[in-house]
């Protein structure tokens, strides 16, 4: 015991050294992760923002080994780094490679990821490193390996980075499961990560050390805070009185650009890789001589684009680099003094995390300004910088049991050593993921990989994971074994062609259905420059540079991220002020003239009043209501109110939503307020939370969606092989579509669970059923207020002139196909 | 239910929502690409396709042979998906053909079919290779195959992408041109292949049990 104590201050005085050498001080934080690891105990260590978390962790880690007397003279793998990017591996691993070299010479450092060349790989083949940083798919793919047990025998501690950016996706979810699998192998395993701040810290541990079944001595550990953040608003000169999206964006470049002028280097937050298009080009035009001191950075974009811009950042070489969430992530570059925030940030983890972009210097605060792109912004504004004051951050919702991750899970595992099913249902409860897995569930996904389904029905010819004579379960076909290597992970992205020149040179990768619009010399806007089109071959789109200004812009699917339920309540809050007369701050003052009109033409809603607003027009009756919940749920409040409205009275609705309320607009005559009278002892039917999930389901094409959700599904799951480069003919005939499982498996299996996660998915994700259920109790609280308008208020106006609508109809099929080439026909006749 | 009467080559043909034409004169049913047993080739390669889909096919011709008292089918085509298909489709099939003695079955070759082999002895079809020729058609699996006659044929799993403001559909089509005319696939599990419309050509959609004809473009 005496020994341990000693050799414990031993390490730990080798690295006070250290630090000392460098004249740096040891922060009290970075003790306690020590002194816990040393102990033996797992954590978490979060932090909103600043420096100090990957020394903190990492050396306590090398603190393990070399408290021991070979004095971490270890063979094999002795640490593993978990990270969510690649580009994020690499800047770990130099910045490990100085304490390292001086604290263990012996050790090796290295990095798996799909980036890794067949050298290094050939070489981590006959040994790993003692340190290896890897990506969640990576590490699936290690566990795959015959030998994984053995590779594994020495590992001591494990380190997940950007934990917060994994435990909300099924990345996350992969992620324990493979914690799970090497927490089997050595029960003493430590596993730490590293968080940004959230709602739900708590369950974040627990997701990380798998509280399945039973109870983990995790500690949490909090960060430096002494870190400022400053939230502050770019106020238009003059917030028209009536707002729409887009229509202040432009009006407010000449002061972005004077914000860009006045400092050093800049970060431009777009929420939309469309945006962010459409921002570059016009900082470009404003002033020209920017020309290679301002870049862009997208996800679409090539790898090497994007490092290009990366090192010109570190270098300080880029005046402003304008960006999506691309640079969310990782990678701390030093020289950025000012990060703006184009439109709404929608939640207050991604703005604080935004604003810790700039700052880095000690002694420096991070600071973030927004700027608004219309005027009802500037609400969200104020909320956002009160929320960030109270540091009110958005819980980050764990996955329950999504059983494609299971299923892929399953052949991995029969893959690298092969399971017993009762040891293996033991060790996947133990995740936070599956801690609800029932029996019966499992059998299911056991099933499905052994038998093809059905557990009742005998496929003779089905062979993917078989029982062999022990009963352990393993892959007994090769070429089974490969394709399952080849499809391992859960990110899925759309069929998207590759850009590139004529002359040679590859840009990004635009969605397919982008460039299916294209016609042979038509252009469009990407990677900040305009294209001209010329044709598409084996999935690459060939473009050449163009002359002239204007393009189409590309539209790219995937998440417009709803606003999140803390910035919405801050924004209802900042309302409730202002309808005191009692708001402070340039943004409501700013904001305040609209309000007025608001106040005057009808009403401001607020948390204890729910505005209700009618209007008639040539087009027919309208409903503007205002729950100030976000886009998803309005979605899913919209049609839920429009269906149970026509199931009294055929109707067909249109739909417009933004992230403060919804319309409903009728060509036939409505009684609205009937429908806002509460009857004696009853609240408002409308608004009931009987059943909710019947109607929803009803009343959205719930199929449709779920077909659509199903995509990843079935490739995460393995129905869908997505092939590779010089494939074999033999794997062409395996070629099918999601949309073709959907059906086969709806009309001859309708009991397949992942049909049933498909649903459960849109309900939980898309919609937000669980948040729509809160909205509604909140809604079921407040008093209304009915407004019966003579003209659009500020508020419906956003709302009116929405153009993208979506309707509620119960027409077939095939009336809505006869219509729409009617339409058509009437579009094409002269 | 709704189907659609196009004159083609001078002959009277009728496109069905059950994905196939008829030709009341000869009274034949033409069928493309119904890939029996794939749901069977995928299982054994390790991907779990429920059972089903080749009685779904059955009872499908069933249907159309009850429906129009069809004394011949004409099938365009990868009749079978892979070689070794399972003994269960087999089965099922045989009986099939049990139930229909009196029905006179054709195979024009398809690309699958060389691969998978013919389908066997018991399945007394008459098999072929593209062209076979019926005046005035000449029934092919392949689109291109130049003749003088009209073609039909398969191979393309035709689908259209019928989109207007926010609704967009994706819906099986036969392709009628100038030439050639292709049908959509027929079986249960099939995938389809989005085509644009070529200027000379007259898309046919099938949006559940009704066939929508698409204005031509000018």
């Amino acid at each position: 015991m005496n020994d341990r104590v000693t050799s414990d201050k031993k390490a730990v005085e080798a690295v006070n050294a250290w630090f000392a050498a460098r004249g740096w001080k040891i922060f009290k934080f970075q003790r306690d992760v020590w002194k816990a690891a040393l102990s033996g105990q797992s954590g978490l260590l979060h932090a909103g923002t600043g420096s100090g978390k990957t020394y903190a962790v990492w050396l306590a880690a090398l603190l393990r080994t070399m408290r021991n007397p070979t004095g971490g003279k270890v063979k094999g793998l002795r640490i593993l780094g978990i990270t969510p990017m690649r580009a994020l591996a690499a800047d770990t691993l130099r910045a490990l490679q100085i304490p390292a070299s001086d604290l263990v010479p012996a050790w090796q450092l290295g990095a798996r990821t799909g980036d890794t060349g067949s050298a290094e790989r050939a070489r981590q083949a006959k040994a790993l490193p003692q340190l290896l940083i890897t990506t969640p798919e990576s590490l699936s793919l290690m566990l795959s390996k015959d030998d994984a047990k053995a590779l594994c025998a020495a590992l001591d501690m494990v380190v997940v980075d950007e934990w917060h950016e994994l435990m909300g996706n099924k990345r996350g979810v992969q992620t324990q499961l493979a914690l799970a699998r090497l927490r089997t192998w050595n029960p003493q395993l430590l596993v730490w990560g590293l968080s940004a701040t959230l709602g739900n810290l708590q369950q974040s541990l627990d997701a990380l050390l798998g509280a399945g079944n039973g109870v983990h001595k995790g500690v949490l550990v909090r960060g430096k805070t002494d870190k400022k953040i400053i939230v502050d608003t770019l106020i238009p000169d003059n917030p028209s009185r009536f707002p729409w999206a887009g229509h202040l964006g432009m009006q407010m470049l000449p002061a972005v650009v004077d914000e860009i002028d006045r400092s050093a280097t800049t970060l431009v937050f777009t929420n939309t890789r469309s945006q962010a298009e459409i921002w570059y080009q016009n900082l470009l035009s404003a002033r020209p001589d920017w020309a290679g001191l301002i870049a862009l950075h997208h996800g679409s974009l090539d790898r090497e684009v994007r490092d290009w811009v990366e090192q010109g950042l570190k270098k300080g070489l880029l005046k402003a680099v304008v960006c999506t969430s691309s640079l969310d992530l990782g990678v701390d570059f030093l020289p950025v003094e000012r990060v703006l925030q184009i439109g709404s940030p929608r939640g207050v983890a991604r703005l604080m995390q935004r604003a810790g972009r700039s700052g880095h210097a000690p002694g420096r605060a991070s600071r973030v300004t927004l700027v608004p792109t219309h005027s009802l912004e500037l609400l969200e504004a104020a909320g956002a910088k009160l929320a960030v004051a109270t540091r009110h951050v958005e819980a980050r919702a764990v996955p329950e049991k999504p059983l494609d991750v299971l299923v892929q899970h399953l052949v991995t595992v029969a893959l690298g050593g092969g399971f017993l099913p009762d040891a293996l249902y033991a060790e996947v409860t133990t995740t936070y993921a599956y801690r609800n897995l029932t029996l019966d569930e499992w059998q299911w996904a056991l099933d499905f990989v052994a038998r093809g389904g059905q557990s009742l029905t005998v496929y003779p010819e089905y062979r993917r994971v078989l029982p062999d004579e022990q009963g352990v379960y393993r892959v007994p076909d090769n070429a089974i074994g490969r394709r399952h290597r080849m499809g391992i992970g859960t990110i899925v992205s759309d069929a998207s062609i590759n850009v590139k020149y004529v002359s040679g040179g590859r840009i990004g990768s635009i969605e397919e259905s982008f460039i299916a619009r294209l016609k042979k010399g038509d252009h469009f806007m990407f990677g900040g420059r305009i294209l001209e089109f010329i044709r598409v071959n084996e999935m690459t789109a060939y473009v050449k540079r163009a002359t002239g200004s204007k393009g189409a812009v590309p539209r790219w699917q995937g998440g417009r991220m709803s606003l999140s339920s803390e910035l919405a309540h801050a924004t209802l809050a900042q309302l409730r002020l202002a309808s005191q007369d009692s708001a402070t701050g340039p943004e409501m003052r700013a904001i305040k003239p609209l309000l007025d009109i608001q106040r005057q033409w009808s009403a401001l809603p607020t948390e204890d009043i729910l505005l209700v607003e009618t209007w008639q027009s040539r087009e027919g009756w309208h409903l503007f209501l205002y729950p100030f919940a976000g886009r998803a749920v309005h979605a899913g409040l919209a049609s839920l109110l429009a269906y149970r409205i026509a199931k009294n009275q055929a109707n067909t609705f249109s739909i417009a939503l933004n992230d403060y309320g919804f319309e409903l607009l009728a060509p036939v005559e409505v009684d609205w307020a009937s429908h806002f009278t509460a009857s004696e002892g009853q609240g408002i039917a409308l608004f009931s939370t009987n059943f909710l999930l019947e109607d929803i389901v009803a009343s959205l094409n719930a199929t449709e969606l779920s077909q659509r959700r199903f995509r990843e599904i079935a490739r995460i799951a393995g129905l869908v092989f997505q092939g590779y480069p010089g494939q074999p003919k033999s794997t062409r005939q395996l070629q099918a579509s999601s949309s073709l499982f959907f059906e086969v498996f709806r009309k001859h299996d309708a009991g397949n669970l992942l049909l049933n996660q498909a649903q459960r998915e849109v309900l939980e994700q898309e919609l937000e059923l669980t948040r729509l259920r809160a909205t509604l109790e909140e809604i079921q609280k407040r008093v209304i207020s009915f407004h019966p308008l003579l003209r659009p208020t500020p508020f419906s106006f956003p709302l009116m002139v929405e153009r993208f609508r979506e309707k509620l109809s119960t027409e077939k099929l095939s009336d809505r196909i006869a219509r729409l080439v009617r339409d058509l026909d009437k579009a094409a006749t002269p | 239910m709704k189907s659609c009467a196009i004159s083609l080559a001078g002959e009277q043909l009728v496109l069905l929502p059950q994905k196939a034409i008829y030709w009341p004169r000869k009274k034949t049913l033409v069928v493309a690409d119904v890939h029996f047993g794939k749901a069977a080739s995928f299982r054994r390669l390790g991907v779990p396709v429920p059972s089903g889909t080749t009685t779904q096919n059955l009872t499908a011709l069933d249907e159309l042979i009850g429906l129009f008292g069809a004394q011949r089918i004409v099938f365009l085509g990868d009749f079978l998906h892979a070689p070794k298909t399972a003994s269960s489709s087999l089965a099922a099939m045989r009986e099939w053909r049990l139930r229909h003695s009196g029905l006179d079955l054709t195979l024009v070759r398809g690309n699958h079919d060389l691969h998978a082999g013919d389908p066997p002895a018991e399945m007394e079809m008459q098999i072929a290779d593209e062209p076979q020729v019926d005046e005035p058609f000449a029934f092919c699996h392949h689109p291109d195959v130049d003749n003088d006659r009209y073609v039909l044929a398969g191979h393309v799993h035709p689908a259209y992408l019928l989109a207007r403001r926010n609704e967009s559909y994706r819906l099986p089509c036969f392709v009628i041109g100038q030439r050639r005319a292709i049908l959509p696939s027929f079986g249960a599990f099939t995938g389809a292949f989005t085509i644009a419309q070529q200027v000379d050509e007259t898309i046919f959609v099938i949006a559940d049990d009704t066939v929508i004809a698409i204005p031509t473009l000018r």
